[in-house]
Order: structure tokens, then sequence, then C-alpha cells
């Protein structure tokens, strides 16, 4: 359509480089930081001192296996639970019509936007109330709560388009609605329930205003995202411990958002929710 | 990233009679109850863990709510004491409303703008590059908030940050300066984390309206000797008002609650009174002070702040589709 001159491409070029530089710079000096045996005594941009000090102290000292174990647990069974109750949800929505369907969507969509600070205060009284402050029960159980309007919204999509012809050809060869269930819908929104049970899982797994109230002082029971604060001193904070840290949280992260980019743009239009 | 248009798989015409329309009469019953015994666990999960809580969030903020009644159970009503409080409050008129709703006009403003642009970028690129700088740019929006956070507070870390020995090193500043007394600062941090995060979200979305809109148009506004510029406003925008629509009140309503991204820097936690938000206002009163009705009463004003942003939302999306 349009010439692109040199002075353009040239243009392009370093608006990509630059882009580059910006989006990836943090990522970048937690890795560096992560690997220097010196971070921030020096002000170089590659580890000046390379070794993996940092991880074996976080992993063993640090505490950190028991964190990445907890979090495992909680984004586990966040995962299980809230995956179960949105497939059946989004069912429900996507392939009937009933009165109040409307008003259901209306308040799955609503309630995604409560902020979680006005929930944080009568669901830690409700969570002392049943005697579950400072257990990862008590955590998976708002977890699914905060997963669960997300995946429903998300997977009704999914829902949506596998074809209803599928279904009738089921009906006729005489299934049952459960038998049509599991053996025509179930593998068909596979797919959707392995993006939804992603987000879940990264839900739990970054989530941090709910673990630092719920869990308190039990320190055994911390989860990542909180046990990261025990690397800060009163005085000076152990840098490269943190990073190390950091990294070990970041990565699963970063693959699982590479590994579902392509179903994202589509998912998060129609579900409208960030990760 | 080819094809993926953002308004994913509509819901087709074809299935608008249920499986229930054509059962035998026999299980007609069984059809229209169906659907709710689907929805039964999840509405139970939602009415228990969010809307009983968003009630009971209201009544704690008419009470004088402190750690005896949370021990006790017992009900303090004070009226609208607590409501008074927050109003007639220095602290809300001069620092926290102004770090709330400047902060989040700004950083919506630089995230869109920000967004568009680089989207613009990634549509004009070829395959290679494009999905190179898209893996890039999910890389940013993977990052946590928590260890997103915690980077740039090393970054501008007073002591030992990177930034401030770049800035020593160029002879620009001669001592290590603390980037997080200040409170404009501050909020640069903050904006800056907040736009690195964000963006991508915009970016990712606003291509995919980019690269469905019809090569014709462009062409032909092009041959009508509309400029670039002309083109973007003129055709694409148009094309995308949508799009733009939802991304706007979506930014708006995340960049309203920003928590774990003040929270988690030196002094956000409370101890710098400067640089409270809502949200960490709201925090800090509840359990710091144990003043839960105070903080309770600063966090439905937060909440009716962002409901009347998502009716306008609703609306939106309501225009786009049928549900």
């Amino acid at each position: 359509m349009s010439r692109p001159t040199t002075a353009t491409r040239v243009g392009k070029g370093v608006a990509v480089a630059l882009l580059l530089v910006f989006t990836l710079f943090p990522a970048y000096w937690m890795l560096v930081s992560a690997l220097d045996g010196k971070a921030g005594r020096g002000s170089s941009f590659v580890p000046a001192d390379p070794t993996l000090e940092h991880f074996e102290f976080v992993l063993t000292d640090g505490g950190f296996d028991v964190f990445l174990r907890n979090s495992l647990l909680v984004a586990l069974g966040t995962v299980l639970v809230s995956s179960l109750l949105a497939l059946l949800a989004s069912v429900a929505v996507a392939r009937f019509r009933f009165t109040l369907r409307t008003q259901v969507l209306m308040l799955v969509l609503i309630v995604q936007m409560v902020p979680l600070e006005a929930l944080v205060i009568p669901l830690f009284v409700q969570v002392r109330n049943l005697d579950l402050l400072g257990t990862l029960t008590g955590l998976v159980v708002v977890y699914v709560a905060l997963a669960l309007p997300f995946g429903i919204w998300m997977l009704r999509g999914f829902v949506a388009a596998v074809p209803v012809e599928l279904e009738e050809a089921a009906y006729l060869d005489g299934a049952t609605w459960g038998r049509m269930f599991r053996s025509i819908l179930l593998p068909l929104v596979a797919p959707g329930l392995v993006a939804t049970s992603i987000f879940s899982f990264i839900t739990a797994w970054n989530e941090f205003v709910f673990a630092m109230t719920l869990l308190g002082g039990e320190t055994q029971n911390y989860t990542v995202a909180i046990g990261l604060r025990s690397f800060f001193g009163q005085h000076s904070n152990d840098w490269g411990a943190i990073m190390a840290a950091s990294t070990i949280i970041t990565v699963p992260v970063m693959v699982f958002f590479i590994v579902v980019q392509r179903r994202l743009a589509s998912g998060l239009t129609s579900g409208a929710v960030k990760g | 990233m080819t094809s993926t248009l953002p308004v994913a798989v509509p819901a087709g015409p074809g299935q608008q009679p249920g499986p229930g329309g054509r059962r035998p009469l026999g299980k007609s019953l069984l059809a229209r109850v169906r659907p709710w015994m689907l929805l039964t666990p999840a509405l139970l999960v939602l009415a228990v863990l969010l809307l009983w809580p968003l009630v009971r969030v209201g009544l704690f903020s008419l009470q004088d709510y402190g750690l005896r009644e949370i021990v006790s159970g017992e009900p303090n009503w004070i009226g609208l004491a607590n409501y008074v409080e927050v109003f007639t409050s220095e602290q809300l008129w001069a620092v926290v409303l102004p770090n709330t709703v400047v902060f989040a006009v700004l950083s919506v403003s630089f995230t869109v703008v920000f967004g568009t642009a680089v989207a613009v970028l990634l549509a004009s690129l070829g395959r290679v590059w494009r999905t190179i700088v898209s893996s890039a740019i999910m890389a940013a929006w993977a990052m946590p908030a928590v260890t997103g956070t915690y980077v740039w507070v090393w970054i501008f870390d007073a002591d030992r940050g990177v930034f401030n020995h770049v800035l020593q090193a160029l002879g620009l500043q001669d001592a290590p300066v603390n980037w997080f007394t200040d409170r404009w600062s501050f909020y640069a941090i903050v904006l800056l984390n907040v736009v690195h995060h964000g963006f991508p979200f915009v970016a990712i979305t606003v291509l995919a309206g980019l690269l469905g809109v019809p090569k014709e148009l462009l062409e032909a506004a092009e041959i009508d000797g509309a400029g670039p510029w002309r083109r973007f406003f003129s055709v694409i925008v148009p094309q995308l008002k949508q799009i733009f629509a939802v991304v706007i009140i979506l930014s708006t309503i995340w960049d309203f609650k920003v928590f774990a991204q003040v929270y988690l820097m030196p002094g956000g936690a409370g101890s710098n009174r400067e640089v409270l938000n809502l949200g960490v206002w709201s925090y800090t009163e509840s359990f710091g002070q144990n003043r839960y009705g105070f903080g309770a009463a600063i966090a439905v004003l937060l909440t009716l702040l962002l409901l009347a942003i998502t009716v306008v939302y609703v609306r939106t999306i309501l225009k786009e589709e049928e549900l």
C-alpha cells in the first residue's frame, strides 16, 4: 500500500528495539540480579559474578520449597473446584434459555468488578468464624470464589462454540443428557477448560491481599506471593534472594501465558478480566 | 495472533432452542430444572463468598466495628458516623482521592495511547517480528503484580538500585536519591509499573481489531488522499469504537483499584500517609488500626465508584452482542 522508505524502515527498527528493551528490562534485570553473586554492588548489566547460590539459598534455608508446595496445593485445589463449578454453570448459560438467564450473566459480570479491598474485611471475619484463619483450606475457599466468575464467563464462549447439531445427533442415537455431556460436550470444550484452568491457577498463584490477611503469622502456610516478604530485612534487603525467588514465581506464569496467548485475545474480550 | 477477532465465538442463532425444546413431554420438567441444577453450585459459592460479604461490608460501615465486635459478634451501630468522618477528612480530599482518581486518569491515558501505538506498530510488522515482539509483550503481561512491583522497587532502590547507579555514572546526580519518599516520584514509579503491566492487554486487543479492519476501506481512503493520521482517526478508530470502549473502561476499573503496586512499595503500606489511595487507606485503617467499620466505609465508596464505571461497561457490552 504505502511505499516504505529507508527512513520509515529505520524508524520502525528503532521503535521495535526500544519497545523490546522497555518490555523485557524488568524481567531481564530480575534474572541478572538473581544470578549475580554481587547483586547491586556493581552497576554492570550482566552478572558480575555468575552463581546459583541465591537460588540454592532460597530453596533451602529460605524456606521457599515449603512456600512453593503450599502455593501448588492451593492453586490445584482452586483449579479443580472452580473449573468444575464453572463448567456446569457455563453449560447452563450457554445451552439453555431460561428465565433470569440474562440476570444471572449480569450478576457474574458485575461481581468481577468488586474490589478485593471491599471483600477482604467481611471475608476475614467469615473465615475467622469458620476457624479457618491461617489454613490453606480457607485460602482455597476464597480463591474459588475469585476465579469462578471469570471461569464461567470464559467457558461460556467455548461451550457456545460447540455445534448444537452434534448434541442432537447424540440424542438421535439414543444418548441421555448425561451421556451426551460426557461424550460430546466435555471433549469438545476441553481446550477451553485448559485455558480456564490456567487462569484459575494464575489467580491463585499470584494472589497477595488475601494470602497476607488470612494467613497472618502462620509462616509455614505462606504461599509464594507473601513468602517473598521474608527476605526483606529490617535494615537491608537481600535483593539477590528476592530476585531469585521472584524468578521462581514468575517463570511458570510466563510459560503459561505464552502457551495460551492465542486463546487469550479472543477469550479476554469476551471474558473481559485481567489474569 | 494472526486472525483472532476479538468478538469471540458469538452465540449463533442456530442454538436458540435448547435441548429442552425437543425432548418428549414427560422430560420437560427435568429439562426446565436442569439449567438451575447446573447453576446452583456456582451461584451458591458466589452468593456466600461474594454477595453476602458485599452486604456485610455495607453493614460494617454503619458500625463502630473493631476487634471487640469481631470477637463477640455483637453489632455496634453508629449510623452514618463513619461516612461523615470519611467525607470530612482532610486526608480524603487532599491525598487519597487525588491519588486514586488522578492516578487512574493518567495511567488509563498512558496505557491506552501507548498500547494502541504498539498495536499499530505490530500490525505493520512482518510475521516473524510480530511473533517476537508479541511474545515479549506477553512476558511483560505475565509478570505477577507482586514480583513486578518488587523488581521496580529494586530498580529504583535508593542505595543500590540500578537507576541511581546509572544517573550517577552519567554525572546527572551527585548522591543517591530516595525516590520513594516524594509523593510525585512515588506515583511516577507506580505509573511506570502499571503501564508496563497494563499496556499488553490493550496492544493485543487493539491489534486483533486492527487486523480485522477491511483493507479495501484503507485503500479507498488512501486513494481519496487521506494521510496515515487521517486514515487512523477517520477510518480505523470508528471501526474499533467498541473495542476502544471496552479497553478504556476495563483499564479504568483496574487502575482504580491498584493495591499491591502501592502497598508493596517502601512506605506504601501506610507509613507514608502522603501516598495512600482508596484501597490502601481502607486496608490499613482496617487491619492496621483495627478500625474495620471505618475501613469498610472507605471500601464501600471505592465499590460504588467502580460500580458506576461497571454499569457503563455492561451497557457497552450489551450494545455489542446478545449476552
